[in-house]
């Protein structure tokens, strides 16, 4: 079944008088448990395509149905309800809030689920067990390591319970033995269920995933399952 | 509700924490907010004080009292006429009129404002003329020696009878009575001293001198006509209304006046003396909370002028709560929340510096009464603080709201 669904996406940007087209002509369909990466150089068009996916930004023509439900008419309430409920962002820098430990970071997106605090508590921590870092949840940001911060964010991700988890270049500030230590963990919530989208320019991330989707100039070049699986160790 | 409670909680949390990281530039922010509530905090607590004291002493004072004065019309002022009483009012009242429980008159003359004189010390005081029925009408009992008699008045006799204050002022062996002393150069034997009655908005009420009324008007002469006041009591079972009606008119003539002329006199009660203070202070308390305003907008500009660098320094964050699901409806009552917290963190401290600014002028200001803030200042300041939260926190809270979530994920 798609839980995802992109009819001839295009999305154009006005820079005063020119229009700039990030998108073209996008038509993709995401299955349930795909692990997939979307490549391409910068500028092609990548990160549009994971904002609109994930109701962060919406197209300015196309049909996008995310679970059966078309983004097109949402409000921007309605498109927030979507953002908490169906996707969790990971993001390259992290995006954690400095101020708040790692627990109430965690505990954030379910503040927009109206859950009581003892229950958000009670979630925050499962989802912080989950990513290893269940000794950690009182550190602040700035105690944490790259990799800790990653796996901060992605609980935070997961906390909400989302069938879709997005990673706009996860790995990206992190070294590759830490790398490592984050895809295997994107390996196992795939394992678990998650559909996983990553967008990412690093070959090696991308022939991990199991179908690699690649953007030049705001189209879909090419498409393509990698035939053998492969582990990071 | 629980959505809005939770953003509430939200809003408090992130104002704490912004006030305790940047302690110094929250309050630097409030400045306006803090000054603004503290000045009015220190006036109510000065003002209520007054107020509070007044209303005290008028009901230990003479409440039922009623004073005649002389009234001059508007008109006959621009004319360069002047109203007066005169003894022979006292006299005719006094005659004519039942049910006084007491009737007195008072006059002050113009050879006797200057300085009482005695062995080589002088000081300006209040030299009032009067007569024995005065001390009943209000109230006053001797320290030591005696009031004036009607036989002092009948022979015109020069005895003045002084508060006791005096005492200190010029000087005066510890029981003065027997000693003379020089007013309006003329000697008087001093023939008693007054209880201490202490100090009345600042006013000390112990600084007086009073001397028999045919005394005064004796030595004072025909020349100026002075300023006499015509004060009674009626007793408690007379008509009060049909019993000034007839004052009125004997008084009327008395001064002669034609039907189409104005009363020249007026009757003033303590009550009304008390409505002319609370007319004061309400058109000083007025006065102030103008100002306050002024300077509780200026606050209001602070904060809205810091919430507005809040809102761009935390652009990312905003961000980042918005693709983790905050709706813009949750934004916007966060950051209102945020701005009344500091609004209300200014009034807090305002009210505490308030406070001890009015401590400070009591304590340090003789004869200044208690600072006393009433509850409604309290809640009205935390009101007025909240509303200007609200009010100067709209523009910022509605830029965050509306802030698209990409560009601020990508701000740097």
């Amino acid at each position: 079944m798609s839980v995802i669904a992109l009819n001839n996406i295009r999305k154009e940007y006005n820079m005063g008088e020119q229009t700039f087209r990030a998108l073209d002509d996008v038509s993709l369909t995401i299955d349930e448990n795909e692990y997939l990466a979307i490549i391409g150089p910068s500028g092609s068009g990548k990160s549009t395509l994971m904002n609109i996916i994930g109701c962060l930004d919406v197209a300015s023509s196309g049909e996008y149905v995310l679970q059966g439900k078309p983004v097109k008419k949402m409000t921007e309430t309605e498109l927030a309800g979507q953002r908490n409920k169906s996707v969790g962002f990971i993001f390259q820098s992290f995006n954690l809030i400095p101020r708040a430990s790692a627990l109430s970071n965690v505990m954030q997106p379910l503040i927009y689920r109206f859950i009581s605090a003892k229950e958000r508590q009670k979630l925050a921590t499962e989802a912080l067990e989950k990513v290893g870092l269940g000794d950690k949840l009182n550190h602040l940001p700035s105690q944490l390591s790259g990799g800790q911060r990653q796996r901060v964010a992605i609980a935070r991700a997961l906390v909400t319970k989302p069938d879709i988890l997005l990673g706009d270049e996860p790995t990206g500030n992190l070294d590759s033995k830490t790398t490592n230590e984050i895809m295997a963990l994107f390996d196992e919530l795939h394992r678990e269920g998650h559909t996983i989208i990553l967008v990412t320019h690093e070959q090696e991330i991308a022939e991990h995933c199991h179908r690699v989707i690649r953007l030049v100039d705001g189209n879909v070049v090419s498409d393509t399952r990698n035939s053998e699986e492969k582990t990071y160790v | 509700m629980f959505k809005s409670f939770l953003a509430i909680i939200e809003g408090t949390k992130a104002a704490l924490q912004a006030i305790r990281a940047n302690a110094m530039r929250s309050a630097l922010t409030c400045l306006g907010i803090i000054i603004g509530v503290a000045a009015v905090i220190t006036v109510v607590a000065v003002m209520q004080g007054f107020t509070k004291q007044i209303n005290d002493q008028l009901a230990d004072m003479a409440p039922d009292v009623t004073t005649i004065k002389p009234y001059t019309t508007p008109q006959q002022e621009m004319l360069g006429k002047r109203s007066y009483l005169t003894v022979n009012d006292f006299e005719t009242l006094k005659g004519k009129v039942d049910g006084f429980d007491t009737i007195t008159a008072q006059m002050m003359a113009f050879r006797f404002q200057g300085a009482v004189e005695y062995k080589g010390e002088s000081h300006n005081t209040r030299v009032v003329g009067t007569e024995s029925n005065y001390q009943k009408a209000y109230r006053i009992y001797p320290e030591s020696g005696r009031y004036i008699r009607p036989q002092d008045d009948e022979k015109r006799r020069r005895v003045a009878f002084i508060g006791e204050s005096l005492i200190e002022k010029l000087k005066l062996p510890k029981n003065p009575v027997g000693e003379y002393i020089k007013l309006g150069g003329e000697w008087f034997r001093i023939i008693g001293v007054a209880e201490k009655q202490g100090s009345f908005l600042g006013f000390d009420q112990d600084d007086y001198i009073n001397i028999p009324i045919s005394t005064m008007q004796l030595l004072e002469g025909n020349q100026r006509k002075p300023y006499f006041q015509i004060m009674f009591r009626l007793k408690a079972d007379v008509d009060e209304a049909k019993t000034l009606a007839q004052m009125k008119r004997i008084l009327r003539q008395n001064h002669k006046l034609t039907k189409d002329e104005h009363d020249d006199f007026e009757f003033e009660t303590a009550e009304k003396a008390r409505e002319n203070i609370d007319k004061f202070t309400g058109s000083a308390t007025a006065i102030t909370a103008g100002i306050v305003g002024i300077s509780l907008i200026v606050g209001g500009i602070g904060v809205m002028n810091i919430m507005l660098v809040s809102v761009t320094e935390r652009t990312r964050i905003i961000g980042t709560l918005k693709a983790l699901g905050a709706t813009p409806g949750f934004i916007m009552l966060q950051f209102l929340v945020e701005a009344v917290v500091l609004s209300l963190f200014g009034g807090i401290i305002g009210l505490v510096t308030g406070y001890g600014a009015a401590a400070a002028i009591s304590a340090i200001v003789p004869g200044m009464p208690d600072a006393y803030i009433p509850m409604w200042a309290i809640l009205l300041s935390f009101g007025f603080t909240s509303a200007i939260g609200v009010i100067f926190g709209l523009v910022p809270a509605i830029k965050a709201a509306r802030l698209n979530p990409i560009d601020a994920l990508r701000y740097e």
